[in-house]
């Protein structure tokens, strides 16, 4: 789940629960409370009421108890008084007849004491039995608005609007805030991969804004980094570049002064100048690869992708290889292929399968082949055998270090810059592909393995 | 005599060239800039450059294509060795061949010469004029229309097409066309055919159909369909 989605929860659940909790403990030791203390002196004032009038009309006759119905119906405004006889006709009120009553004027006279009755949802009844001196039986009935417990926000729509509105502040000021802690999380976190990317000039700084808290001391703290990083690789791809134009140069003109001596020369220097020809070329071949090398590992080197017919590059590269062998008394066979396509760069792959399939030549036995093969299963699989005796088993991981040389192979008559298959490793690491390396019968199996596009689906 | 206009800022590796150069019987001249190569260049006094790619300010892409805007003038490029996209986008922008940095005098001797030949006319050993299909060559003047469309072809490409529309329909082999158009054996790892091919292609479209004019048979050779 993400940042902005977690905050914004947890902000809800605990504006929520604060409201809940503030709710039922006002409900529990306020509201509940004093309606009950309403309550209760509700039914005294009915008791009261109640003996007053059997007093009344005891001492005074009808006559008096009506006396003291108006006088209370002008204390009471609010509440509605009326003396209902057991047949439900109303000695006292405003209606003639209460039939809808007869059921609890009887319930009243059965119990024969006041009592208040709060369960109706509009309004509270309370009752008391009147008895007249000629035993004639009424019921005394005050109906008024029930004391509803104040309900802040449930039972009205007042209650609901409240509800709502508070609802609606809560959420949008929690989304609010979400976005704010959230939202400089997220661009720098966009920021560090454009960065990973490859887009050194990444910066955070002017998007997250003038805030004065941690999140802008990260950004800050991020773009200085991003301007270090800048700096760094920036620094290195030039002293790249200067060292390969720097070391060039010389080369350079050490071919041409080489041929203009050979011009001049005679039989007996000849053989030198010669030696020195192959020296420098191999200067240059070392040089060029060692450059290859660095980009390839600095992975500063952005290269484009392109589909690649993986068979024709195969066939193709072993060809040639082939045609180099060929001189050597050696050959490059093709033993099986498959159609496949990878994405990546044609030169990087050409280069890495050469490099390996070189390195077979160079090791395999005069009269031997190097068997080339091409599978197309989950993965692409380049799979190249030599006839050269294999290596060494504890040394077979550090087969692909540069400069590293197997035993005899360090004498350098092999020819080799001992850089072919480190160039070709991390040309393979660039794609996401692995290569490996096994001794197998009389000579080295090299395996590379690249993820293959499935041209069908799409 | 020909006269070669080097262009590099090392000025001894110039200097070191043109005394390999004139024992060779070339008249040579030394700029070491890209914008000073490029006036040269375009002075019309030269029959060939070698162009550098490193060059301060202007680099030697940049010459190059400004220079084809103009002139058809016989480049050859010298690249870092090793740096493969270098290569491809010099002969991507019009360069006649290339040669990785550091070189072998006596292979920027054999190249210097074959783009020579061919720029000074191989023209008369084709039959008069060309017509196949939609694309006419006409060997006097060494110009192509397509569809009655002119194209800008440098030396090297003019001649690959003109070795291409001879065997028309039939393939000819990678052999072949390094040794008559490049005139140097075909060496293993070497891309420089399938470049200009490209190239050409790029210049000359598709067919109306959409159709490829110049199709590739993988590791024997490049054959022009027939419409």
């Amino acid at each position: 789940m993400n940042l902005f989605f977690k905050l914004f929860l947890w902000f809800l659940v605990t504006a929520t629960l604060v409201f809940t909790v503030i709710y039922f403990v006002t409900k529990t030791f306020q509201t509940e409370p004093m309606v009950s203390r309403v309550q209760r002196w509700t039914r005294n004032q009915m008791q009261v009421y109640s003996e007053t009038a059997n007093q009344i009309v005891t001492s005074e006759g009808e006559v008096g108890l009506r006396t003291f119905l108006v006088r209370l119906r002008d204390i009471e405004p609010s509440r509605e008084i009326e003396l209902i006889g057991e047949d439900g006709k109303v000695w006292f009120g405003t209606a003639s007849e209460r039939p809808a009553m007869l059921d609890l004027v009887g319930r009243t006279l059965e119990g024969g004491s006041p009592s208040v009755d709060f369960s109706l949802e509009e309004k509270a009844i309370g009752t008391a039995p009147v008895t007249f001196p000629d035993g004639r039986k009424f019921v005394l009935m005050l109906t008024w608005e029930a004391p509803r417990p104040p309900s802040y926000f449930f039972g009205s729509w007042l209650g609901y609007l409240r509800l709502a509105g508070m609802l609606l502040t809560g959420v949008v000021l929690c989304l609010l805030l979400a976005l704010y802690l959230s939202s400089p999380i997220r661009k720098i976190r966009k920021a560090t991969q454009t960065l990973a990317d490859g887009d050194l000039t990444t910066r955070v700084g002017e998007q997250v804004g003038k805030r004065r808290d941690e999140l802008a001391d990260l950004a800050r703290d991020f773009d200085l980094m991003a301007e270090r990083i800048e700096n760094l690789i920036m620094s290195q791809k030039r002293l790249t570049r200067d060292i390969s134009h720097e070391l060039r140069s010389p080369l350079a003109r050490l071919n041409v002064a080489l041929e203009i001596a050979k011009q001049k020369s005679n039989v007996e220097t000849q053989p030198v100048l010669d030696r020195i020809e192959n020296e420098s070329l191999r200067l240059a071949e070392m040089i060029s690869k060692l450059l290859t090398l660095s980009k390839l590992e600095s992975g500063s080197e952005e290269f484009e992708r392109s589909t690649i017919d993986l068979a024709a590059l195969v066939e193709d590269v072993a060809a040639d290889a082939d045609f180099e062998a060929k001189a050597k008394g050696k050959s490059v066979k093709l033993v099986s292929t498959a159609k496949c396509n990878v994405s990546g760069s044609e030169t990087l792959l050409r280069s890495a399968i050469e490099n390996v399939l070189r390195n077979g030549v160079r090791y395999t036995k005069e009269g031997t082949a190097v068997e080339v093969a091409l599978s197309n299963g989950s993965h692409a699989t380049i799979e190249i055998v030599d006839h050269g005796g294999g290596v060494p088993q504890d040394e077979i991981t550090k087969l692909f270090r540069p400069f590293y040389r197997v035993g005899e192979a360090r004498d350098r008559h092999s020819g080799g810059t001992g850089l072919g298959l480190a160039i070709a490793e991390q040309a393979i690491r660039a794609h996401n592909g692995k290569i490996k390396a096994e001794n197998v019968n009389d000579g080295l199996r090299v395996e590379i393995t690249l993820d293959a596009i499935d041209l069908k689906k799409k | 005599m020909s006269r070669i206009l080097i262009i590099d800022d090392d000025e001894e590796l110039c200097e070191l060239v043109s005394e390999y150069l004139s024992a060779e019987g070339f008249e040579t001249e030394c700029v070491h800039s890209g914008d000073k190569g490029l006036e040269k260049a375009r002075s019309n006094g030269f029959d060939l450059a070698i162009l550098d790619v490193m060059l301060p300010g202007m680099d030697g892409f940049e010459v190059l294509r400004s220079l084809r805007e103009t002139s058809n003038l016989p480049v050859l490029m010298l690249t870092a060795r090793g740096d493969d996209t270098e290569r491809i986008v010099g002969l991507e922008t019009g360069a006649d061949d290339y040669l990785p940095k550091p070189f072998n005098p006596r292979e920027l001797l054999a190249r210097l010469r074959a783009i020579l030949r061919r720029a000074e006319g191989t023209g008369d050993a084709l039959p008069e004029n060309l017509v196949v299909d939609d694309v006419k060559l006409a060997a006097a003047s060494r110009s192509v229309t397509v569809d009655e469309r002119g194209v800008t072809l440098t030396s090297l490409e003019f001649d690959l097409l003109a070795a291409l529309l001879k065997n028309a329909g039939k393939t000819v082999r990678k052999e072949a066309l390094s040794e008559t158009v490049l005139e140097r054996k075909l060496s293993p790892y070497d891309r420089s055919l399938d470049m200009h091919i490209s190239n050409l292609r790029k210049k000359l479209g598709l067919r109306n159909d959409g159709s490829e004019r110049i199709k590739t048979i993988r590791s024997v050779g490049y054959i022009y369909t027939l419409a």
